[in-house]
């Protein structure tokens, strides 16, 4: 799945201008440029936002939003040099509290993150994470994440990262054969509870992900990185289809389709299916067929793959030997 | 339909911003005929005399979308007044609007927080780590460079999550069908939701379940369709929920032993022996930790011919149920007559109050 940022809601544009405001009070004087890069965004948002605001205001004494009642930038300053400066201010004196989520969302996300092997003092996180409830203007809502495992190769990896150095290690595919691989780490990347490391292979000559869980014998070599993190586009979607991957038909419970969001493509064609209520028929994109036998025997009951048939016969074959060690005890 | 031709737009953003600024400005209150009366965005639309009902319910989803953003937005009733709708009058308290002016975060924090945002990037929570982030920038602070050796994410797949992180924040109780294991049809169960948890990267919700008066525990991959609000609520008696709910699944997963074969120098091997808790027990022999038996039963069926489960026993009848039935449904059905016997299907609930069992059946 691609991440892309999605459109600026209301509500976003809404919190920027009460962002904003406080900002551009406490600097006197900023460049657009300037306070674009703070805030992240692109110099016309900042300017429509600073033209939003300064005819805004409260309606005043006399109800109809008199000069006074409204906020005012220098606009000289403004058109001309693309300079802010506030010269009249209402209702907004400060920065706006976390809301109950926002702040929940922050303090998840830093529990995930202290359990990272990183020297991140624990005493800082957890003072930092009672900042945060305090400055929400509710008990932030409970969302919590138990930590996960970090072994050894996570350590040693994040050690190769920083110190800009090659790693070797044992690698077993899904197609079950093993190889030493050397590998520029550039990042490492996690979702939930998985781990993956995202590097230059410099036996392949290309940008790769591996499972750290799939590596072994990892050993960090005093040879120093030949690419770096800035030579090599790493897409944001750890796994990108190939123009090689093979398209398979399949069957799924509808329920079950956010399961194979890494490989569903952005169009596949998705139909109800003829025979079967509450399943849909789509494709899925896969490197070969030994990913997919594994994926479609985790799945049992709620996906089917349809054809080509050599798919449909690797499925058959990987449960019917599973199935086949149960009968001779 | 009732609203005067010809008024000029006004973009949601300014009405939304000029509604805050109004609310803040005022010390007593305004009430809803003078807001929709004299605030940008509602004036243009606002009938004097006349019928301003669809301007009412724009108010009413405004005051919602602010409320979300964390804005305290208060409803007083006049005093000489009360219970009457029309005199309710509402104002935005400026102590519980602003950030205390002791919270600062330093650059060092402030990177973390980035950071901590970012592991949301992906779908649930993302708008908030967002609009927390521009929040966090209001105050000036630049954070150091971006980690760019790191990017860690927490993602949640199941539409179930955002409407429970509202239901979570709103004490709103809710209603959703959940399919239990063993169990052909979902069942609807109505909830007081406490906490979202993610244990061994499964989500959770953990609430009272209102037809037990109890506290429950759910996975969202086994809620089936939409989460609903009842329109009613519930006070939180403050309790540490999220940390009770955790140990609470952390003690069902010390209590799940597996003990499998596995074939040596496979990806079953690899990478089981890696897990939290896994544990080399003989020649070829692992022994591992489980929360939820269905669940792991379907991981292991994917494992094929690599994984052979030895105990217990209905663990052994699931993951070979599972591969039958797989191999059956790909055209190769398994030998009449070969079927032994299987133990009955335990889940979890047996041994504790904990709502798990099989996921993947809704199809």
């Amino acid at each position: 799945m691609v991440d892309r940022p999605a459109p600026l809601q209301a509500q976003d544009k809404l919190a920027f201008l009460l962002a904003l405001v406080p900002y551009l009070m406490d600097h006197g004087r900023v460049s657009v440029a300037e306070a674009a890069a703070h805030f992240r965004v692109k110099p016309e948002a900042l300017r429509r936002a600073v033209r939003l605001i300064a005819v805004s205001g409260v309606p005043g004494a006399t109800s109809s939003y008199q000069h006074g009642d409204l906020f005012d930038i220098a606009w000289d300053d403004f058109e001309d040099n693309d300079q802010i400066v506030l010269t009249h201010m209402v209702a907004i004196d400060d920065s706006p509290r976390f809301s109950a989520r926002e702040a929940a969302a922050l303090i998840a996300g830093l529990q995930y993150l202290s359990a990272l092997p990183e020297n991140i003092d624990r005493d800082a996180i957890g003072a930092l994470m009672a900042k945060l409830a305090r400055g929400s203007s509710a008990s932030p809502t409970q969302v919590a994440v138990s930590g996960s495992e970090s072994d050894e190769t996570l350590g040693l990896v994040r050690e190769a990262v920083a110190a800009g150095r090659r790693v070797e290690f044992d690698y077993r595919t899904s197609r079950g054969d093993s190889e030493r691989r050397r590998v520029d780490p550039l990042r490492i990347e996690s979702i939930d509870q998985d781990w993956y490391v995202r590097g230059w292979d410099a036996g392949r000559g290309a940008v790769r992900t591996f499972r750290l869980d799939r590596m072994s014998d990892l050993a960090v070599t005093d040879d120093a990185i030949v690419r770096h993190p800035g030579d090599v586009a790493l897409p944001d979607a750890l796994f990108e289809p190939s123009d090689e991957d093979l398209t398979v038909r399949i069957e799924v419970a509808e329920a079950a389709l956010p399961l194979l969001g890494d490989y569903l493509t952005e169009d596949a064609p998705t139909r109800p299916s003829a025979s079967r209520p509450g399943w849909v028929e789509t494709s899925l994109r896969v490197a070969h067929f030994h990913g997919l036998k594994r994926l479609a025997a985790g799945m049992p009951g709620v996906l089917t793959v349809l054809e080509p048939q050599e798919a449909r016969d690797a499925v058959a074959e990987w449960a019917a030997a599973g199935a086949a060690r149960y009968r001779t005890l | 339909m009732a609203e005067p031709k010809n008024a000029p737009r006004v973009p949601v953003e300014e009405r939304l911003f000029s509604l805050v600024l109004a609310l803040l400005a005022t010390e007593s209150g305004l009430t809803k005929n003078e807001i929709l009366s004299t605030v940008q965005g509602y004036r243009q639309r606002y009938r004097t005399g006349g019928d301003n009902v669809n301007l009412e319910r724009q108010f009413e989803r405004d005051k919602d979308d602010i409320r979300d953003l964390g804005v305290p937005l208060e409803t007083t009733e006049a005093p000489d007044q009360p219970g009457n709708n029309h005199s309710l009058r509402y104002r935005i308290p400026r102590g519980s609007y602003e950030l205390p002016a002791d919270i600062t975060f330093s650059n060092e924090e402030t990177t973390l927080l980035n950071l901590a945002a970012m592991v949301w990037r992906e779908g649930s929570l993302s708008g908030e780590s967002r609009r927390a982030l521009m929040k966090l920038r209001s105050l000036g602070v630049e954070s150091d460079e971006p980690v760019l050796g790191y990017a860690p994410r927490l993602r949640s797949r199941e539409a179930a999550f955002d409407p429970l992180s509202v239901a979570l924040e709103r004490h709103s109780i809710v209603r959703f069908r959940y399919l239990k294991p063993g169990e052909s049809e979902a069942r609807v169960r109505t909830l007081a939701p406490l906490a979202l948890v993610q244990h061994q990267g499964r989500w959770h919700v953990h609430g009272i379940d209102q037809d037990v008066a109890d506290k429950r525990t759910f996975l969202l991959s086994r809620i089936v369709g939409s989460v609903q609000p009842t329109g009613e609520s519930f006070t939180d008696d403050g309790g540490d929920h999220a940390a009770n709910a955790l140990a609470e699944l952390d003690a069902i997963w010390a209590n799940g032993v597996g003990v499998l074969e596995v074939a040596p120098g496979t990806d079953a091997a690899a990478r089981l022996a890696r897990r939290k808790g896994s544990a080399v027990t003989g020649e070829n022999q692992l022994t591992l930790h489980y929360s939820d038996m269905n669940l792991l039963a379907d991981e292991l069926a994917g494992y094929g011919p690599e994984v052979l489960v030895l105990s217990p026993p209905w663990l052994r009848d699931a993951v070979r149920a599972r591969l039958e039935q797989t191999a059956a449904a790909h055209g190769r059905p398994v030998p009449a007559g070969e079927h032994e016997q299987g133990a009955d299907e335990q889940t979890v609930e047996d041994r504790s109050t904990n709502e798990q069992g099989k996921e993947r059946d809704h199809g």
